[in-house]
C-alpha cells in the first residue's frame, strides 16, 4: 500500500511477457521475440472464469462416477475418490489416505477456491497484500503439475494389472473427467495476467 | 485594442470508441465451459436414463445379497445390480432393490420368477460352482412378452422348475412320500426332467407334482405315454430267486420317476397335462390298454371269519387277473345287544379300467355295471389264498352261478356291500396235516410192536438164566456141531437133504408154472413127509424145517384173505418157535429158513398161480399146521439134537472158547433178529397191500 511498485504502464511501455522486452505502447508486436504486445490482457478474467468453470464442471462427475474399476476372482467393485479414500481409511493406510485425499480433494477444491479468489479479488478496492496474492498465483501455477497424481496411479494400475479372472483394473469415467478438471484448471491458472495485481 | 474574440470554437468532441455489444466482449473461451456443461449435463441425462427401473424383490432372507455386489442374471447374463437391501415394515420379509436395465425391465410382468443360486450340493452333484468365487446371484425368469411392467415381486426359495425349452407337466402320484424336490425323471437312464415340490391336490386324495421334461426329450411324451415310480430299490422274490433292482443313487435318495411311450400313436400332449404315476413298471404297462387315468371304485366286503393273512394292498383279482387292491382293512361291530359280535371289513379299490370298461365310465357307472354283475352273474367276492408258502390271502371276485341271489348293497356307507362267497383258502398247513395223517395212519405202531415183540422175545432168551447158563454148553455144543458138521453121517445126511431141498424146489417150480392145486398138496404132503422124516434124524431138522417154511411161505402167497391170518399164525408159531430157549440151537437154519422163505415168496409171487389161490389156501393152511405141529415138535427134535450133539460132544474137544462162542451166540441172535424183522415186515406188507404180493407191485 506504501511502496509503490514500478509498472511498466505507469512508465507508458508494455512490455513483452515472453522476453520481457519493453516497447512503445501502440507497438503490436514484439520486436524481438514476435509474440503479441498487450498492456494489460482485458480478457484475462473472462479466460479465467470460463477455464475454471469448466474445470468445475469437469471435477462434478470426476468425483461421482468411479474412478478404479476393479474385478478380482470374479467380484467387481468400483470405487470413487472419496469412496476409495474412505476404503483405504478402514483398511487403515492413513498415510495412504491422506495422500489421496490431499491430491484428490485438497488440492483441487484449493485451486478452485484460490482461482476465484484471486480473480474476485483482483479488481477489488481494497489491494492490501499484493504479494501474498501474487506468491498465492505462483503457488497455485507451480502445483497444477502434480495435481495429475490420481491420474498417473490409475493410468499405471490399468496398465500393470491386467491379470485375466484374477485381477483386472480399469480406469472409469471419473479418470477422464479429473485429468480434464486438472487439465482446465491448469489453464484457468495459466490465463491469469498476474501483472493486474499490481494495478491501482 | 483588439478585442477580438477568439473564434468560436467547436465544442471537443468527445470521442468514444462506440460500446462493443456484450457478445463481442464475451471470449470464445467461454466455449469451453459451455461445451463441457453441455458433455456433463448430456452424460448426466444419460446416466439417469440408463440407470434402469428399480424393482424390489422380497425374500425369506438375504444370504448372499450385498447390495452393489451382487446381480441380476437373466439366463446368466447380468441386467441388473442390487442397490440396497432393507426390510419390509412388518421385518417379515427383505426387500432387495435392483436396478434393471430399462429394455429388459419392461419385459418384467408379474409372472416373472426370482430366486437366489447359491452353491449347491446334493446327491446329484455340485450346482452352482461358480457362485463360491463370485458370491450369490439373484437369478430371473420371464416370458418374452411385454405386458404390464410391474415392481414388486415376490421372491422364491428355492429354485424353480426349468420352465424354458421344455414342457411342464402335473404328476398325480398316490402317495409322495418317496419323492423329494428335485427328484430326477428318467428317460432309458438318461436323466430328462426334474420333479418340483411335492403338494396335495384339493380333496387330498393325491399328490400333485410339477415337473418338467426338458427339450428334445419333451416329443417323447404321448397320451399313451405311462410314467412310473422308481424310488428307492426294488425287491421281488420271484421263482428265479431274489431280484434285487437298484436305479441311480440319487432315486435312492430323492426318489425318482419314469416313463416310457409304451405304445406309439399317442396324440402331442399339452403343457401341464396331467399324468399318473403308477407305483411300478408293470401296472404302469398294463394300462396302456386299459386306457386313461386310473378311476378307482370304491367297494366294501364284509367277513365273519379270520382274515388272517389279507393285507392291505393285497390284490383283488377276476379271473385271475389283477382289477385291484385291497385299500384297508377294518372290523364293523354288531351292537345288538342280543347278538353281539365284530366282523371283519375289507375295502377294495377296483380299478375301472382294468375291467374293461371304457374311458369315459364314471365311478357311478362302473358301479351299476358292477352291480348288475352281481345280480345276473351271481358275482361274489370271496378271500383266495395268494401263495401257499406265506400264508397270504388276496380278495377274488368269482362267479358262482349256483349262489343264493344277492345285491350289491348300494345303501352301504361309505362303499357299496358286495356279497361274499365262502372262502377258497388251500391252507397249507391243512394240506400237511393230510400228508403227516396219511404217515400216521401207516402201520407203524403195529411194526413196532412185532419188531418189540421178537426183539423181546429175543431178550427173553438172552436173559434166560437157561442161555446164561448155556455158554459152555454151547460152546461145546458148536465146537461138537462143529465135528458132527463135518462127520460123514452129516454130509450124508446133508446130501440127502439137498435132495429134499430139489425136490422141492422142483414142487415150487411146478407151482411155478401155475401147475394145478394137487401138485401143492402133494407137496406139501411130500413137505409133511419130509417134516415126518426129520423128526427120526433130528440132525436133519433145521434143514427140513426151513423147507416147511418154504413151503408154507409159498402158500401164503398164494393166497389173499387169509393170508394175514395165516401169516399171523406162522408169526405165533415162530414167536412160539422163538420163545422156546432152546430155539437158541437153531437160530442160524432158522435165519436161513426165514430167507429160503422169502425167496421162495418172491418165485412164487413171479410164478403168479392166482388161479389156484384157494386150494392153494387150503393146503397152506394145512401147511401151517403142519409147521405149527412141527414147532411144537421143535423142543424135542432140538432135545434130541442137543444129546445128540452132546454127545458129539463128548467125542470132540479140541474146539471152543468162551470168547468165540459169544461172537457166534450174538451173531446168531443178530440174525435170528433180522429174521424176526424180515418176517414182521412180510407180515406187515401182505397185511397192508396183499395185492402187491401178487402182482409184484
Amino acid at each position: 500500500m506504501t511502496v509503490r511498485i514500478p509498472t511498466a504502464r505507469g512508465a507508458g511501455l508494455v512490455a513483452c511477457t515472453r522476453c520481457g522486452r519493453v516497447h512503445e505502447p501502440q507497438t503490436p508486436r514484439c520486436t524481438r521475440c514476435g509474440s503479441a504486445l498487450q498492456s494489460r490482457d482485458t480478457r484475462s478474467l473472462q479466460r479465467v472464469w470460463a477455464w475454471w468453470a469448466a474445470g468445475l464442471i469437469a471435477y462434478i462427475p470426476a468425483n461421482i462416477y468411479p474412478m478404479l474399476l476393479t474385478s478380482a476372482l470374479g467380484s467387481s467393485t468400483q470405487s470413487t475418490i472419496l469412496g476409495g479414500v474412505v476404503e483405504l481409511w478402514a483398511h487403515g493406510d492413513l498415510p495412504i489416505a491422506i495422500i489421496v485425499f490431499v491430491a484428490s480433494v485438497v488440492i483441487p477444491v484449493g485451486k478452485f477456491l484460490a482461482i476465484a479468489f484471486l480473480a474476485l479479488k483482483l479488481r477489488g478496492p481494497h489491494k492490501p497484500d499484493r504479494h501474498g496474492r501474487h506468491r498465492l498465483y505462483e503457488v497455485v501455477e507451480f502445483i497444477g503439475r502434480w495435481s495429475m497424481i490420481d491420474v498417473f496411479v490409475v493410468a499405471i494400475l490399468a496398465s500393470l494389472v491386467q491379470f485375466s479372472l484374477v485381477a483386472t483394473v480399469n480406469p472409469g469415467l471419473a479418470a477422464i473427467c479429473f485429468a480434464l478438471s486438472v487439465a482446465f484448471t491448469m489453464q484457468a491458472a495459466l490465463s491469469f495476467d498476474p501483472r493486474i495485481i499490481w494495478d491501482d | 485594442m483588439t478585442d477580438e474574440t477568439p473564434p468560436p470554437r467547436p465544442a471537443d468532441m468527445q470521442i468514444r470508441p462506440p460500446r462493443r455489444r456484450w457478445w463481442r466482449r464475451i471470449s470464445v473461451i467461454w466455449l469451453v465451459p459451455l461445451v463441457a456443461l453441455v458433455i456433463a449435463l448430456g452424460v448426466a441425462v444419460q446416466s439417469y436414463t440408463n440407470r434402469g427401473t428399480l424393482v424390489r424383490i422380497s425374500f425369506q432372507d438375504a444370504s448372499g445379497i450385498e447390495a452393489g455386489k451382487t446381480v441380476l442374471r437373466y439366463r446368466e447374463v447380468t441386467v441388473g445390480a442390487v442397490e440396497s437391501v432393507s426390510f419390509s415394515s412388518d421385518l417379515g420379509r427383505v426387500i432387495v432393490a435392483v436396478r434393471v436395465a430399462n429394455d429388459i425391465a419392461q419385459y418384467m410382468d408379474q409372472d416373472a420368477q426370482f430366486w437366489v443360486v447359491r452353491p449347491e450340493v446334493s446327491v446329484r452333484g455340485i450346482s452352482g460352482l461358480d457362485t463360491v468365487l463370485s458370491g450369490s446371484y439373484i437369478a430371473g425368469d420371464w416370458d418374452n412378452r411385454i405386458n404390464g411392467e410391474a415392481e414388486t415381486f415376490e421372491g422364491l426359495e428355492t429354485a424353480p422348475l426349468q420352465a424354458r425349452g421344455g414342457t411342464p407337466i402335473t404328476l398325480r402320484l398316490q402317495d409322495g412320500n418317496q419323492i423329494s424336490a428335485g427328484a430326477p425323471i428318467i428317460y432309458k437312464g438318461i436323466e430328462v426332467g426334474t420333479v418340483g415340490t411335492p403338494r396335495l391336490d384339493d380333496s387330498g386324495a393325491n399328490v400333485l407334482i410339477d415337473a418338467v421334461i426338458r427339450a428334445p426329450y419333451d416329443k417323447m411324451l404321448t397320451t399313451n405315454t405311462r410314467f412310473w415310480d422308481t424310488s428307492g430299490f426294488d425287491i421281488s422274490l420271484g421263482t428265479s430267486g431274489i431280484q434285487l433292482d437298484v436305479r441311480s443313487l440319487a432315486s435312492l435318495i430323492e426318489g425318482g420317476i419314469t416313463f416310457d411311450t409304451i405304445v406309439s400313436g399317442g396324440d402331442q400332449i399339452a403343457a401341464g397335462q396331467d399324468f399318473f404315476v403308477y407305483p411300478d413298471e408293470s401296472e404302469a404297462r398294463s394300462t396302456v390298454f386299459t386306457g386313461g387315468p386310473q378311476l378307482e371304485l370304491p367297494l366294501t366286503m364284509v367277513i365273519d371269519g379270520s382274515i388272517e393273512g389279507l393285507s392291505e394292498g393285497a390284490e383283488v383279482r377276476y379271473k385271475g387277473a389283477t382289477v385291484g387292491r385291497v385299500s384297508d382293512l377294518g372290523a364293523i361291530a354288531n351292537m345288538d345287544p342280543e347278538t353281539p359280535h365284530i366282523r371283519m371289513l375289507v375295502n377294495l379299490q377296483i380299478d375301472v379300467a382294468k375291467l374293461g370298461l371304457p374311458n369315459e365310465t364314471t365311478v357311478d357307472g362302473a358301479r351299476d355295471f358292477v352291480a348288475n354283475l352281481v345280480e345276473r352273474d351271481n358275482l361274489r367276492a370271496r378271500l383266495a389264498t395268494a401263495s401257499l408258502f406265506t400264508g397270504s390271502l388276496m380278495v377274488e371276485l368269482v362267479e358262482q352261478p349256483d349262489a343264493e341271489p344277492a345285491t350289491l348293497d348300494l345303501t352301504n356307507e361309505p362303499y357299496p356291500l358286495i356279497p361274499v362267497a365262502p372262502p377258497a383258502i388251500t391252507e397249507f398247513q391243512t394240506t400237511a396235516q393230510g400228508v403227516i395223517n396219511r404217515i400216521g395212519g401207516l402201520p407203524v405202531e403195529e411194526l413196532m410192536q412185532a419188531a418189540i415183540g421178537a426183539l423181546n422175545s429175543v431178550q427173553t432168551l438172552a436173559g434166560d438164566p437157561e442161555t446164561r447158563r448155556v455158554p459152555a454148553e454151547a460152546a461145546n455144543l458148536l465146537a461138537d456141531a462143529r465135528a458132527f458138521l463135518t462127520g460123514e453121517d452129516i454130509t450124508g445126511t446133508l446130501t440127502n437133504l439137498n435132495q429134499t431141498t430139489a425136490s422141492l424146489r422142483r414142487i415150487s417150480e411146478q407151482l411155478e408154472q401155475g401147475q394145478a392145486v394137487a401138485n401143492l398138496i402133494a407137496a406139501i404132503d411130500k413137505a409133511n413127509n419130509a417134516l415126518t422124516g426129520v423128526e427120526g434124524a433130528s440132525a436133519e431138522f433145521p434143514q427140513i424145517a426151513q423147507q416147511v417154511r418154504e413151503l408154507s411161505a409159498k402158500a401164503n402167497r398164494l393166497q389173499i384173505e387169509e393170508l394175514a391170518n395165516s401169516a399171523d399164525s406162522l408169526l405165533q408159531s415162530a414167536d412160539a418157535v422163538l420163545s422156546n430157549p432152546n430155539t437158541q440151537r437153531v437160530p442160524g437154519a432158522l435165519s436161513d429158513a426165514l430167507t429160503e422163505v422169502a425167496q421162495v415168496l418172491a418165485e412164487v409171487r413171479e410164478g403168479g398161480a392166482i388161479g389156484n389161490v384157494n386150494d392153494a389156501i387150503t393146503a397152506a393152511e394145512e401147511a401151517a399146521n403142519s409147521i405149527n405141529r412141527a414147532a411144537q415138535d421143535l423142543p424135542a427134535l432140538t432135545a434130541q439134537a442137543g444129546r445128540v450133539l452132546n454127545d458129539a460132544g463128548t467125542t470132540v474137544s479140541g474146539y471152543g472158547s468162551d470168547s468165540r462162542f459169544n461172537v457166534e451166540l450174538v451173531t446168531a441172535l443178530r440174525s435170528l433178529q433180522e429174521a424176526a424183522d424180515s418176517v414182521t415186515a412180510l407180515a406187515r406188507s401182505i397185511q397192508r397191500n396183499p395185492n402187491s404180493l401178487i402182482l409184484g407191485r
